[in-house]
């Protein structure tokens, strides 16, 4: 089959001066990895406005846009959601409530914070799944991002995995965590330069929102106006909206998941960490310029998903045959390697979370503990060629098995849903008792596991599966949430002076908070306030 | 107990750590795409953008990219220069 998209030598000089300057980057960055925490938490050194971007980017793989470029075209304006409902208000508050015990208490990881809040188990339980979780999912996407390279560009599989692997495994064994959040920022960039002129192109051709609105059914228009009912294209009414993705998957995920709350952690002081979240939400509240007007102008102009559009019309490819629709070369270059940043910098991301983890929460205690921090060091860096080997391993097995890739995100949904009450509860309620949050994570994880077999079995039913999937993620977070509290009344307290820098109330408020204009506070009630004004205007 | 002692300290003597500034690897990637595009936008035939409507999109981003891998690189030298003095 003939490639859909045909570079030439100046798309390729393009994506090689960006893997060449990622190399350098790393190189640079060598000299400064002289301590376990300058590996894995960039010596805790990072500007706001750095980790803030990076915070941004670790979360817009490559795949997530192409994703969501296709919830647009499937779902219209109400992939919004996803970012203004299901994403700033769990970012401010982790930026303003929850970062002072991440950052404050000093924990390098998050399953560190469970082990001083709760127990060895509870912080077990989470650093396992996480390291599996990690490296498998950074192996999925390889064998993803190759599989779209051939079908797109014609490049072949293998040179495509091997080649990611190489790159990122040379600057995050160089530069660590501090390369990997440089990728970030440099991708940040990318990703609008590359993807903006497909937006102004399409809107030109569609003539404007005015176009949308002429041409497209009125249910793909509305953010708010039909979550009623679960009669929208979404399949999925406001209490799952708000309640499913806007508080337990959204606050699951940006305020528990490593992999993001490892970029507040590398900030220079507790401000910096602070604001990390809140600098994001704001470029947040922006993506769907990127993604939603692309999906519109797909349904639009692309013959694939008009009116004709067959039923097994696969939106996943709507952004690359947009990208062949209307740049020329040059900027069709700059483009497909906003998508290789976007997508090596997700594989980077993984690997230094899974890193830091497997060094401080598995190997670091189970395996060898107190060993001095050079060796820690040494057993990060050589996790990276670990990790990242198992990722080309599992992108192989995912080739054979294309089905596990869909198993795999099963079960990983499933551990991630509760996680949330029990941070919430460790946080804020100093009742919690140590086996209280094991029990509530442990029953929460089987709670998701057991609607999904009920769902399967057709004893619930939903409009959409991704309904079920709300759904789901509500049962699983009232089940830990009920349960860590049930079991809390009756299991042995922790005495509240240990819990002194862990716990809302027990902690004492910081003294000279910044000024008034840097204050975390002042720019989350912002972001929350622009926010509800921009679902307003989409209503 | 112990290596959250030795973990402040570290952190204490590490806050000028990583002093690589980013602005200069982005302001000289951007740049060098700016100049890459705006040469090969001059040098292109108007044929090849019938596809974004007559626009020669190269000329205008890679400008647009020069812009501000320049601004980029202009902040980092200025503050250099500050810090030099």
């Amino acid at each position: 089959m003939a490639p859909v998209i045909t570079l030439n030598f100046v798309d390729y000089a393009i994506i090689g001066g960006y893997i060449l300057v990622m190399v350098l980057v790393g190189y640079a960055l060598k000299k400064y990895m002289k301590t376990g925490e300058d590996f894995f938490l960039s010596g805790r050194s990072l500007p706001g406005w750095i980790t803030g971007l990076a915070f941004l980017s670790a979360n817009l793989g490559a795949l997530e846009v192409i994703g969501m470029v296709a919830n647009s075209a499937k779902y219209g304006i109400a992939t919004v959601h996803f970012y203004w409902v299901g994403a700033i208000p769990a970012m401010v508050f982790l930026g303003i409530f929850m970062m002072p015990f991440y950052y404050g208490s000093r924990v390098r990881t998050v399953p560190e914070y469970l082990k001083l809040r709760y127990n060895e188990a509870t912080r077990g339980l989470n650093a396992i799944s996480f390291a599996i979780m990690t490296v498998l999912m950074s192996g999925i996407s390889l064998y993803a991002m190759a599989l779209l390279l051939k079908i797109m560009l014609g490049w072949p599989l293998t040179q495509s995995i091997l080649v990611a692997a190489v790159v990122v495994l040379l600057y995050v064994f160089w530069g660590g965590l501090s390369s990997s959040i440089y990728n970030e920022v440099i991708q940040f960039f990318l990703i609008w330069l590359g993807l903006l002129p497909i937006v102004f192109l399409g809107l030109k051709e569609v003539g404007g929102f005015a176009g949308f609105a002429a041409r497209l059914q009125e249910t793909l228009l509305h953010s708010v106006k039909y979550l009623g009912t679960s009669n929208n294209p979404l399949g999925v009414d406001w209490f799952g909206v708000v309640m499913g993705l806007g508080f337990v998957l959204s606050f699951g995920y940006w305020t528990t998941d490593f992999l993001v709350v490892q970029r507040a952690l590398a900030s220079k002081n507790i401000n910096a960490a602070r604001m990390t979240p809140i600098i994001a939400a704001f470029p947040k509240m922006l993506v769907p310029i990127i993604v939603v007007i692309p999906g519109l102008v797909a349904l639009l102009v692309l013959p694939e998903f008009g009116q004709a559009a067959l039923p097994t019309a696969d939106y996943n490819s709507a952004l690359i045959l947009l990208m062949k629709h209307y740049l020329p070369n040059g900027l069709l270059g700059l483009a497909i390697t906003a998508l290789l940043a976007s997508f090596m910098s997700g594989m980077a991301g993984n690997v230094t979370a899974f890193n830091c983890i497997w060094t401080y929460d598995i190997y670091g205690t189970y395996i060898r503990k107190g060993r001095p921090d050079a060796h820690y060091l040494k057993v990060g860096k050589y996790t990276t060629v670990i990790g990242i080997a198992i990722s080309v391993g599992a992108a192989y097995i995912v080739q054979s098995f294309p089905n596990l890739m869909d198993y795999m995100q099963l079960i990983f949904s499933f551990f991630n849903a509760p996680l949330f009450a029990t941070f919430l509860l460790g946080m804020f309620w100093k009742g919690a008792t140590a086996w209280g949050g094991f029990w509530g994570l442990l029953v929460g994880i089987l709670t998701a596991a057991g609607h999904y077999i009920l769902y399967k079995a057709g004893v619930l039913t939903y409009h959409s599966d991704m309904a079920a999937n709300f759904y789901q993620a509500i049962w699983a977070w009232s089940a830990d949430f009920v349960v860590t509290i049930g079991v809390s009344l009756f299991t042995a307290k922790r005495d509240p002076k240990e819990l002194v820098g862990l716990v809302f109330g027990l902690t004492p408020k910081p003294k000279a908070e910044a000024r008034w204009y840097a204050r975390p506070a002042v720019w989350g009630t912002l972001a929350v306030i622009v926010a509800v004004i921009l679902n307003v205007i989409f209503w | 107990m112990n290596d959250t002692i030795e973990t402040k300290d570290q952190a204490a003597g590490m806050k000028q750590g990583h002093v690589l500034d980013l602005k200069l690897p982005i302001g000289w990637l951007l740049g060098a795409y700016g100049v890459l595009l705006t040469v090969y936008g001059l040098m292109t035939e108007k044929e090849m953008y019938a596809i974004s409507f007559g626009i020669n999109v190269n000329l205008i981003w890679g400008i647009l990219m020069l812009a501000i891998g320049g601004g980029f690189l202009l902040t980092a030298w200025l503050k250099k220069g500050k810090a030099g003095k």
